[in-house]
């Protein structure tokens, strides 16, 4: 139970991050490395690697160096069915809030 | 588009938990009723899909069920109200018909900040399946043992 709580606030804070969820969504299609993610969220290689970094403590994800190139894929892990609920959920509701705004900005004024 | 307030926050203060918070251009009252106002939640709650919504009983028990037609099909989401306190504060409880069991407890709060904006804190704690097993368990062993108490009293009275 303990142990359980302790892979899902991993899980948690890794996925809180829209980066993160980014780098989590590209992997699950193919195998990327640290700069072509880099330039895929306009970042720098180090800020990348940051969050790679916190992926990588969560199980996410496994980075391999070969020769310069050092490459991210989907870790051992990856997603627990709870814990893709959770990051779809998180989405859901920034989206809504994102929409709220925009209908209070579109509706300002009125009374209703 | 125009910015409105600050951008969201978003943090896991704790365990399980979600805390989304963002200022919104409107008056509380208004925002309210963005909440609580059934054609209103059907013009932002969908995130510009189409929403139903077939019940929404705001009120403590009430019973809410809204459906999202999105491009990738179909999803139902509903819960209970467990406290409704206008214009400051919602509990509810949040469940989607694709991950059944899986409740979470949202509680919203509307902070009026005298300007004429409104700051929205929505906290949402996710309950493990582990947890709600555990439950769901020692719920089965004391009915359990409510019933045998039961049953110890009828069967003082007919012997």
């Amino acid at each position: 139970m303990a142990q359980y709580s302790v892979r899902i606030d991993r899980t948690f804070a890794a996925v809180s991050d829209p980066t993160r969820r980014g780098i989590l969504q590209r992997l699950g299609r193919k195998d990327v490395s640290i700069s072509d993610l880099a330039a895929a969220f306009d970042m720098t290689l180090t800020g990348i690697k940051k969050h790679v970094q916190v992926l990588e403590d969560a199980g996410l994800v496994t980075t391999q160096k070969i020769g310069r190139v050092r490459t991210c894929r989907a870790g051992p892990r990856r997603l627990e069915e709870e814990a893709a609920w959770i990051v779809k959920y998180q989405e859901m509701l920034e989206g809504r809030m994102t929409r709220l705004g925009e209908f209070l900005e579109r509706t300002k004024g009125s009374s209703t | 588009m125009k910015a409105t307030g600050v951008p969201m926050q978003v943090s896991t203060p704790a365990e399980r938990e979600i805390r989304i918070e963002r200022i919104f251009d409107a008056p509380r009252e208004k925002v309210w009723r963005a909440f609580t106002d059934p054609s209103l939640v059907a013009q932002w709650w969908g995130r510009g899909n189409k929403l139903v919504v077939e019940r929404m009983e705001v009120e403590r028990g009430g019973h809410w069920r809204f459906v999202e037609h999105s491009p990738e099909g179909v999803h139902g989401f509903e819960g209970r109200y467990r406290e409704v306190r206008k214009p400051e504060r919602i509990v509810q409880t949040f469940e989607w018909d694709g991950m059944p069991g899986h409740v979470i407890v949202e509680t919203v709060t509307f902070e009026d900040l005298g300007d004429g904006r409104t700051k929205v804190i929505n906290l949402s704690l996710f309950h493990t399946t582990e947890e709600r097993d555990g439950m769901l368990h020692s719920g089965m062993e004391q009915g359990l043992a409510e019933s045998y108490a039961a049953l110890d009293v009828l069967l003082a009275k007919v012997s």
